[in-house]
């Protein structure tokens, strides 16, 4: 996907980092480093574990939104400071409440998986740095919410009404879908959410089976759900679990013959592992897709491509940029790299950014922004090796706001 | 259920077939040079990934078949030639620190050479989706997966048991001692075990990237079963590697039909108990 000689260099990098932090972690306790006219930023990444494979890309989505301010916000020079989460939360909370002791971090962004996000908002809270997070579960702008945290990604709400509505548009003669879900917060969430909204669009769920993060075998969820004839299958789950799964609903001729349903996909890093036969039949929810038509997308797509060896963007690196855009932003309306004084800035704030009109509700923290789904191409009509899928349908309705159970978002 | 049941013995038959592969690669090697070859889950990868490529520059999945895991012998010789050789007097921690850094070495190069993003190579197309088995439908590529394996199976056992090679093999792993003084070139005899074990690995890396696909941990996914089926099966056991790959993969394929969550435990489950009842292994004499 990147060019070997950036492979070296990224595992070179990650390589001098852990040894650094490494080195580091000999010499405690540590006092903060940061000089008084620098704003120390923390990018938490899975540089190694389950998401390994996707750590290095939100990263460069961070870097390139940090190059288009040279590295300065609001009158201070950033620095730029990144830890590897591991996609563990003990791990990634302990290395968060590193950064924040050692390099004076004072925002935070990451890391890739919401079981660990969850872990670290406690960090951020405890220790009043301003976090922005983008993943499925709903807790960050809900139950768990508090002042200091904010959520990029879509409200799983909207995703999965979209994608249930897409569904239903496309093929209006289904009635029954069965769901094969990734088994904790994320999986949970959407769940909840699918059960709910399926009857509205004349849907009714035949199925669930729970699977374990990381799993690889999918015949026994797959026989299971071929016993039930389902018009679809409904997949809650992503990354390499996603991509084992549709490989094996292709082994056992599910598809082509009906559709999969991916409804919380990175998008292009996952359907680029595909070969273009698994990929037919395929519609895919996700937060990002780099055909979106913005001229901010436009420029992310140039400044990426040219780091990538011509790969365009999926979710990961756009989620990392989207993170950055999202923190600097708030320091520049307020002027401050002041985390309080940045929130409130932030809080209630509207415009138009790379996926298109957002908004961040300042009761919940939510950014509203839209959900995108694509309908995958067969081989032949792929303009490129890319050109994997067209938007066939967005959606940027909010989370009705009793569903939401963030009931106060607290002071600071 | 009847079906689920069906369906997860056929999947657990193709999945243990492939473990009974890694499995009798690593117990030749173990039980020959006496190295536990913690670069055996990367030897596996290895065989997936050069078995992706040559498929890909050749446009024939059988070609790859063919071509990968003989690359991955090449692999295997040079760590046992140009490493591994020179630490047989030397103390057991290093050579399994030696093994372990190759292990952590072959996995970055994987990464360095094909990237941190996985792939997917679909079979053949004579191969390619389900086959009706009049209960149910069932991926071509499975079947011909069991059957495949049974057969490099035999074949090995035969080679193993029948051949004067495999005697020497054989005999290396009750008494390498003893082959040595027999006048046979002992450093012949650990090269070919740790090439045929390499072959193995390669294989079954190969043979599985239709069904998993190809990533780069897939290596260190596989190791740990690895040394299950060896320590279960007993050491040295070329027919226990077998029947306890086979049992390993049904075991784990048949718990996912009722605790999807514990299918990855059973096995560890399954060696505790093994090693509390019968400590030699269940086909184990030392």
């Amino acid at each position: 996907m990147i060019t070997f000689v950036s492979r070296i260099k990224a595992r070179a990098a990650a390589t001098f980092a852990a040894f650094m932090l490494g080195a580091a972690g000999l010499v405690l306790p540590s006092a903060p480093t940061l000089a008084a006219d620098d704003v120390a930023i923390l990018g938490l990444w899975p540089q190694s574990g389950p998401y390994a494979d996707v750590g290095p890309l939100l990263n460069m989505g961070a870097v390139i939104a940090l190059e288009e301010v040279g590295y300065k916000v609001a009158g201070k020079k950033i620095k730029y400071v990144t830890r590897d989460s591991e996609t563990k939360a003990g791990t990634a909370a302990r290395r968060s409440q590193e950064a924040i002791d050692s390099d004076g971090a004072k925002f935070v962004i990451g890391p890739w998986a919401s079981g660990v996000a969850l872990a670290v908002t406690e960090v951020s809270k405890k220790n009043k740095v301003m976090y922005y997070f983008s993943g499925g579960t709903e807790d960050i702008s809900g139950k768990r919410c508090h002042r200091y945290a904010f959520m990029w990604a879509a409200s799983p709400w909207t995703a999965m009404d979209v994608n249930l509505r897409t569904f239903k548009k496309t093929h209006p003669n289904a009635k029954t879908i069965y769901m094969f879900v990734v088994d904790y917060a994320f999986g949970w969430s959407l769940q909840k959410y699918v059960e709910q909204l399926a009857p509205k669009y004349g849907l009714t769920v035949v199925g669930v089976d729970r699977h374990p993060l990381g799993q690889r075998e999918y015949s026994s969820y797959i026989t299971k759900a071929m016993a039930k004839n389902p018009d679809a299958v409904f997949m809650i789950n992503f990354g390499i679990d996603a991509i084992s799964a549709v490989r094996q609903l292709h082994n056992f001729g599910y598809t082509p013959k009906k559709p999969v349903i991916l409804s919380w996909s990175s998008g292009v890093e996952e359907l680029v592992q595909m070969d273009p036969a698994m990929r037919a039949n395929l519609q895919v929810g996700t937060n990002y897709y780099y055909t979106v038509d913005t001229p901010e997308n436009k420029a992310f797509v140039e400044a990426y491509k040219k780091k990538s060896g011509g790969v365009p963007p999926g979710y990961a690196p756009a989620a990392g940029y989207g993170l950055m855009k999202m923190t600097l932003l708030a320091m520049q309306k307020a002027n401050s790299t002041d985390p309080q004084k940045a929130i409130q800035a932030l809080e209630g704030a509207k415009g138009k950014n790379f996926v298109g009109d957002f908004e961040v509700v300042a009761k919940t923290h939510q950014t509203v922004r839209p959900f995108f789904v694509l309908k995958t191409k067969v081989e032949k009509d792929m303009k490129d090796k890319h050109d994997f899928g067209t938007i066939v349908d967005v959606s940027a309705t909010p989370q009705p706001a009793d569903l939401n159970e963030c009931k106060d978002i607290g002071g600071f | 259920m009847e079906i689920l049941i069906a369906s997860q013995v056929l999947n657990g038959f193709a999945t243990g077939m492939l473990y009974a592969l890694v499995g009798v690669g690593l117990t030749l090697v173990l039980g020959v040079l006496n190295i536990p070859n913690f670069a055996h889950g990367t030897l596996y990868a290895f065989g997936a990934y050069f078995t992706y490529t040559a498929a890909n520059l050749t446009g024939s999945f059988y070609l790859g078949i063919l071509v990968g895991p003989l690359l991955v012998v090449l692999v295997g010789f040079v760590i046992e030639s140009q490493g591994v050789r020179r630490l047989y007097r030397a103390h057991h921690d290093y050579q399994l620190l030696f093994l372990f850094a190759i292990a952590l070495i072959l996995q970055e190069a994987v990464i360095l050479i094909w990237g941190p993003v996985g792939f997917s190579l679909l079979p053949p197309p004579v191969l390619d989706g389900a086959v009706s088995l009049g209960f149910m439908a069932y991926p071509k590529y499975r079947l011909a997966l069991i059957l495949f394996t049974t057969l490099i199976v035999v074949a090995l056992y035969l080679f193993l048991t029948r051949t004067n090679v495999g005697a020497i093999v054989r005999a290396g792993i009750e008494n390498r001692e003893m082959v040595s003084v027999l006048g046979i070139d002992i450093n012949k005899v650990f090269l070919l075990t740790f090439g045929l074990g390499a072959y193995l690995a390669g294989l079954a890396g190969g043979l599985s990237t239709p069904i998993m696909g190809l990533t780069p941990s897939m290596g260190l996914d596989i190791l740990p079963i690895a040394f299950v089926i060896v320590v279960v099966a007993g050491l040295g056991s070329i027919l226990g590697a077998i029947a306890s790959g086979i049992l390993i993969g049904l075991a784990q394929s048949l718990t996912t039909i009722w605790w999807p969550e514990a299918a990855n435990v059973v096995i560890y489950l399954l060696m505790g108990l093994v090693i509390i009842l019968k400590p030699q292994g269940l086909f184990g004499t030392r």
